[in-house]
Parts: C-alpha cells; structure tokens; sequence
C-alpha cells in the first residue's frame, strides 16, 4: 500500500533537530557569503526554473562602502520572518476558505523550501504565494494563478516564476501528509473505542475541533519537520482532551498499541508527544517592533532587485531615514 | 537530497536545490517524439545505468507547470510495484541546453524538465507489431497476469490510469511488463465520488460509459481496455478500430450486443444514451465470434467485455479466474525469449525511405496491398515465439516487412510507428486497404488533418480529439512515456458541448478546460 509508511514525506522529510540547525546555518551562510561579495544576496528565478545571484560587485571602494552597510539577518532573524509569512499564509487561506489540507500542505512546503534557501535569497512574500498556489494544483483544488493574484492584490506572473524553483527545491516531493486527517482517524477511533453513543457523539466533535485549533499551531513551529502527522494528532488530541476530558488518554493510547505493531514503544511515543508539547510551548511570534527592524535589515540584504522600486519610492524613503536620523 | 557536484561547491554558480540536474545524465539518443517533447535513451554519468528522460513540454502553459506533469510525478512517486513503471527522479536543466553542435537552440530546449525512467526494451504493442512474432498462450497469460496485477495495485491505491493499451505497457528483456504514462491517470475516492472528465482513454479502449458521457466512473474503465488488449493479443489485431466516437460504440454494440436497462441497468440514464442509442437490436456476438479462443479465456473476456461497469470483473478477481491456473499456465517473466530492442526513432529515417518505396510500388502497380494483420498465438503451449529475422513477404504480401520493426513507444505519436498497416492515421483502420498516405507526414506535427473534424462547435463529437488525438486512434502521442497532456486537445467544446468542463475555463488553454476538470 501506498501510504505514510512508504511516502517521501517520512523517508526524507523529517529531520532531527540538529539537522534543522544544520540546513538553516548552511543557507544562511550562504547567503552571508553571496552578501559579501554581490552586496545583495537576492537571486532572481525564472519560470523555468533557472536562477541567477545579483551581479558582483566590481568596484572595490564601493562595495566596500556598501557591505559595510548591509548586515545579514542572522538564524534567528530568519526565523522571525518565515514565522512573520506563515501567519500571513494561513490568513490567506482562511480568506480564500481553502480546505484545511491545503493551507497545511503550503505551509509544509513553505517550510521545507526555506530548509534549502534563506529568506535573503527568495522574497518570502512570494515564495508563500506560490507555495499556496501549488498546494491547490497538488490537492486538486484549482484556482488559477490570476484569481489568487487578484485576491490579494499581487502580479500573478511573479507566482509562476517561482512555481518551479518551488517544485525543485521539494525536490518534486508533492505529497505530504497533514496531521488533520490523523486527528479525523484517531478520533473516529476514540468513538469506536469508547463505544460512543449518538448522544455522545457532539462531545467528540469538540474533541476534534479543539485538537485542530491546536494543530493549527503545531503548524506554525517546527514540529511538522520533526515529528510523523499521526504523533501531532496524537500531541493535539492529547492536550485537547486534557480540556474536554472524553477519554481516558493513556489507556486510549495503550489501546492504539495493542492494534498497532508499532515499531516504537509507548515511551518513545510520549517522548514525541511532550516533545512536541514543548514546541509549541516555546513558539514565540516577534513584536511588531521587532519585525519591522528585522523586515527594514532583510530589504538591504535583497539589494538590486529592490533597486527600481527604491529609485520610486526615494523621495518618501529619504524623508523617512531622514526622521529615523533627527530620533536617534 | 542532492549533493553538488565536486567543483561545483562555488556559491555563485551552484545553489543548493533539491533536485539534481539534467547534466548528470549523458543522452545516448533520442527514442521518441512528439507534439509534447522528446524522450531520450541515456546514461547516467556516475553509474553507467540507462533510463529513458521524458521532457516534460513546458510552454503555451498558463497556469504554469502542466496538471498532468504534477499528477504524474504525484502518483508515480506514490506507487511502488514491480508492474509499475518506476519514476527514478526529476532532473532540472538549469539553463538554455545546447543542440548537437552546442548551439543554444532559440528556445526551443530552455530550461526543461525531465523525468528519469528506468529503461525498458519495447511496449506491449511494437512487439506484438514485429514481422513474424506470434506470441504463445504462457506468454500471453504471463502478459495478462502481470498487466493485471499492476492494474490491481493502482487500483488498490486509488489510482485510475485511464490510458491502458498496448503501448503504454513497457516490457523488458526479463519479460517484466509495467504499467507507464500516468499522463492521465488520477486519483479517485470511493467517497467523493467526483465528476471526472469523460474523455479519457484512447478511442480504441474507451469503454461504453464514457462513450455514453458519463463522469462518475471507476477502475472497470481500466478493465474494459484490460480487455481489449486481452482479445488483440488473442485475436491478433484490434477488435474496436473505431474511427470516431458514434462508430466506436456501434462497434462495440455490434459485439457486445446494444445496452438496455436488462442488461445495463441505468444506462438509459446516461447523458448521451438517447443520442446514441442503437437503432436497431443487436444481440451479443462476442462468444460466437471468438469462439476459436479457448474457453477459460473466451469465459475471462466476456466478464472483461461486460457493458454495465457495474457488473465488469475487477482486476483482483480476474487475478482468480480459471485462465490463469490452467494448462498451459503462464510462464515465467525470465523464461521469454529476449528481442532485439529497438527504437522508433532510430529506424524512423528507414522507414521513411520504405514509405517511399511503397508509394512508388503502388504507383506502378496501381493496388493497394493488404492490411497487416497480426499472427495468432501458437495454441500448443510451452513454446516460445522465434523471432523471424528480415522480411517476410510470404506473410506480408505486397508489403515489405519492417526488419527489426519499431517496438519502442515511449511516447511518440503513434500513428505510422505500429508496423506497416496498423492504425493508419486517418483512413479507415478496418477497412482492408492500407492508407496509401500513411504516416506520409510523417511524425506527430502531419497529423493536424486526420479524420476528425477540427474542434467542431455545437456538434455531437465536435473535437473528438481527446485520449485519441487529432491523429486517429494512436495518433497524438499519449502513449509509452508521452508526457503530460499531449492526449488533450487544445480547445472546442466537449462533445456537443455537454456536462464536461467548467463553464468559465472553456477554451482556455488545456489546463483550465481539461486538467482542473478531475
């Protein structure tokens, strides 16, 4: 059968920690370096696919002056700002009233394009949009890239440049597996196991729309590289119960066991489970302050490709820095 | 995860990025054309190994990377199965490639993507095309079984291929056959119960609902070409050579006798049925007319060949019928013979100079040779097919034999490429005569005039070009590793301009009239 067990999303897709560590300093390094020596670390994509860096520069004096500028954005910057464009994604979805799936698959690929770029490199605003448009191809949910353009009042042409830098840094992995339809399985499994009665079964629907809510923030950490869609549902159902008290969760887990040869015991899968807990415990979204200092550093880094638009908007920004300079 | 090449560690020139590049592999040749791109033999530079690359046509896209390319990958990446065609990876071409003397070619070859294949020998139909070659009934039954197992397992999974026929089965020298071009394959749910489009699957092996309009099907559409593929290897040439869609279904009347509400209960229910319902009774003929085939055989087609989807054998119980475990049993994959492979596109020149000569041939002697049919399968058992090298005239009668004839459809128009005689591209397959023009255009761009009235509006079967191309039956590509969409015609309303498609994407390009359409 072809299922989780055998999907790319579980052969190649879950990291450990560690590896997460490892994939962000290595694109931000890089970035770092095509920094240093272009001034500008944004890449230009083409709907083909084919990618070219910002121009070096030439002129030593000026670059000089210039680097000495432009700072890079560190890890943890990085992070502030996918987080930044991971709520903005699962707004437009809700406004699009996309199906659950399809926010969750964007957000997934979202997340496992930026294991291979840094946001220095590919505008993350455009990458989001894409990484929605895609999911709707790949969950056959088709809008076309006009009608998601419009919606939210950008050049669609811009999505389908990126659409196949996309596909290629998933490494054409399109199937992925959202914690939402494990969170629908297990409690169809709770009812069963519960032997549910009609009158019951409204308690359990509560059970499932709490265990969403809270998968919805799993989504907006880590976890989802890190941990199996089922052990999210299971982290999400857990501390949904904890509220709605349905189930007794432990033996409700023991029982899952004695159907299940799993391979991992049951202290592996709390291991999980608090692990996860711990994720989402730890998420912080930044302040609005904070963002909009890291946002102001990130548009240096792009460098060139802002160039036009700066030229544009060079009267408003001149007065702009020039406030910024009689505050300090 | 790709690991960069050493050297190319620079920064600059190489971002990291998830799938590996085009350079990687050595193109060996070209083995097929098509309206939609190419197909190529080559070597994978670090371990020797040949795989087929399958372009992935990007241009007049719309809506960007094609819905079928993505399908494809989607499913291809999903299903794992002996007698499934493996989908090894996708590789990029980062920038304009260059033509044979290393010129960029305008652009024509910029950027692409190209799906790696693992390499099989030739496909169900360019062997069953090669002069002489009778298959026997193990071997047959060896086919089948596999044919039905890999349908099984798609089935299982979810999967509708929705183009099975002879030249999308791939088979190699070890006798293996699997399952290829998932152009149009997608996934259904038993729940949902979606809309589907209808216009799937080759003229010839489209089964009787879709032909009635219906858009709510299942896996038995993959049992009715299942089963006509059973009957051709039987019988030794197609058995429904339509040459539109009206004359597809009297066809299969004529043979499986007309549908009623005994036999098909719904069927008048379908959309098209009063337009093309019978006009007269006609019983089912398909046990008298193949009465020479053997009984457990005869048995297994009649559950194959059923109208009603309802009542079609599904694959897992065709796994169980008795033709599969009576003697002669089917052999063994690795006991076949091996054949020599060969490629259309190689022997594509050859063939061209042949045409030239049986034009001439007829300009002399002003008569028109006879349609090739295929030998039947040796009854006795056991025995393997012998290869017969060179011509045979003794067979082919005024037509010269295509010596190690094309048996390699990856995916190239399929019109001329089947052997001399078969599927001419736009006369009538059954009539007895061969085309005289024949593949004359030669290639898949000729074929813009074939039977078919272009995109006609309004009128039942106005483009009827869909699974059957604006080049007949084979015609268009589709077939092997055809990419993508090439069995989609670019616009015109669905037949008479019913139920199919959304309304606002009509004739917008394919993506939007067809792909979005489930």
């Amino acid at each position: 059968m072809a299922d989780f067990q055998t999907s790319t999303h579980r052969a190649r897709w879950i990291f450990s920690p560690q590896q997460l560590v490892e994939k962000y300093t290595a694109a931000n390094q890089r970035a770092r370096q095509t920094l240093e020596k272009c001034g500008a670390s944004l890449m230009e994509v083409d709907s083909n696919g084919s990618l070219s860096y910002p121009e070096p520069q030439t002129t030593a004096s000026d670059s000089a002056e210039k680097h000495s500028r432009v700072k890079p954005l560190s890890n943890e910057e990085e992070r502030c700002i996918k987080v930044f464009y991971e709520i903005k994604l699962q707004e437009v979805c809700n406004n699009f009233h996309f199906p659950h799936k399809i926010q969750a698959t964007a957000l997934i690929f979202f997340k496992r394009f930026y294991l291979q770029w840094s946001v220095m490199e590919h505008q993350p605003k455009n990458i989001m949009l894409t990484c929605i448009y895609a999911a709707c191809k790949i969950e056959e949910n088709h809008v076309s890239a006009e009608e998601l353009g419009k919606g939210i009042s950008q050049d669609h042409q811009m999505i389908l440049n990126n659409e196949m830098i996309v596909y290629q840094s998933l490494d054409f992995d399109l199937i992925v597996y959202a914690p939402y339809r494990s969170v629908e399985g297990f409690t169809d499994y709770m009812e069963e196991f519960c032997n549910t009665g009609e009158d019951e079964l409204p308690k359990f629907k509560a059970l499932q729309d709490t265990a969403g809510r809270e998968v919805d923030k799993m989504m907006l950490t880590d976890a989802p590289l890190l941990f199996t869609p089922g052990q999210l549902a299971l982290t999400a159902l857990r501390t949904s119960n904890a509220l709605h008290k349905v189930v007794d969760f432990d033996s409700f887990l023991s029982g899952i066991f004695s159907h299940k040869n799993s391979t991992h015991t049951m202290g592996e899968l709390l291991e999980s489970l608090d692990a996860i807990d711990s994720w989402v415990r730890k998420y912080t979204s930044p302040s609005e302050k904070e963002l909009k200092h890291i946002d102001r550093k990130l548009k240096s880094c792009w460098g060139h490709d802002e160039g036009k638009k700066r030229e544009k908007k060079s009267k408003h920004k001149s007065r702009k820095s020039s406030k910024e300079a009689q505050n300090v | 995860m790709a690991m960069a090449a050493p050297g190319q560690l620079n920064v600059i020139e190489s971002p990291s990025r998830g799938s590996r590049s085009v350079d990687c592999f050595e193109k060996l040749e070209q083995i097929g054309e098509g309206t939609y791109g190419q197909v190529y033999m080559a070597r994978e530079i670090e371990t020797g190994e040949i795989v087929a690359l399958k372009k992935i046509r990007m241009d007049n896209e719309r809506e960007g990377f094609p819905i079928t390319a993505i399908r494809e990958i989607k499913i291809l990446k999903k299903l794992h199965h002996e007698n499934v065609i493996k989908l090894k990876e996708i590789v990029t071409s980062p920038g304009p490639e260059k033509d044979d003397q290393g010129r960029p070619d305008g652009n024509k070859y910029k950027g692409g993507i190209y799906m790696v294949f693992e390499y099989m020998d030739h496909d169900l139909t360019g062997l069953a095309d090669r002069p002489g070659m009778r298959f026997t009934v193990p071997q047959i039954k060896c086919y089948m079984r596999q044919l039905l197992t890999g349908l099984h397992y798609c089935h299982v999974n979810q999967v509708l291929h929705r183009d099975i026929k002879g030249s999308n089965l791939l088979i190699d020298n070890e006798g293996n056959l699997k399952l290829a071009d998932f152009g149009l394959a997608r996934s259904f749910s038993n729940e949902h119960n979606a809309n589907l489009t209808n216009r799937v699957i080759t003229l010839w092996y489209r089964p009787p609902e879709l032909l009635l309009g219906t858009t709510r099907y299942g896996p038995a559409v993959d049992m009715w070409s299942v089963g006509c593929i059973f009957a051709e290897l039987l019988h030794g040439k197609p058995i429904f050579p339509g040459k539109d869609e009206p004359e597809q279904l009297n066809k299969i009347f004529e043979l499986c006798g007309a549908p009623d509400e005994v036999n098909w209960p719904g069927v008048q229910k379908t959309p098209w049925y009063n337009q093309f319902k019978p006009t007269r009774p006609m019983k089912r003929r398909l046990r008298d007319v193949f009465r020479h085939f053997d009984r457990h055989a005869l048995e297994l087609l009649e559950k194959m060949l059923t109208l009603d989807p309802a009542q079609r054998i599904p694959a897992k119980d065709a796994l169980d019928a008795e033709y599969f475990w009576t003697d002669p049993l089917p052999c063994d994959p690795k006991s076949l013979p091996k054949y020599e492979s060969s490629h259309e596109f190689q022997t594509k020149k050859k063939r061209q100079q042949q045409r030239q000569n049986e034009e001439n041939a007829k300009r002399l002697k002003m008569q028109h040779p006879q349609q090739h049919t295929r030998l039947p399968p040796i009854q006795q058992g056991g025995q393997h097919a012998q290869m017969r090298q060179g011509p045979s005239h003794s067979i082919h009668g005024s037509q010269p034999a295509v010596a190690a004839g094309p048996s390699h459809h990856y995916g190239k128009p399929r019109g001329p490429s089947g052997g001399p005689g078969r599927y001419p591209p736009g006369g009538n397959p059954s009539g007895g005569y061969n085309h005289p023009n024949r593949g004359g255009q030669t290639g898949g761009a000729g074929y813009g005039s074939g039977p078919y009235p272009p995109q006609g509006r309004g009128a039942p079967y106005g483009s009827s070009g869909m699974p059957a191309g604006p080049g007949g039956p084979r015609g268009g590509g589709g077939s092997g590793y055809g990419v993508g969409a090439p069995n989609y015609p670019q616009g015109g309303p669905p037949y008479g301009g019913s139920a199919a498609g959304r309304g606002s994407n009509m004739g917008g390009n394919r993506n939007q009239q067809y792909g979005w359409q489930q």
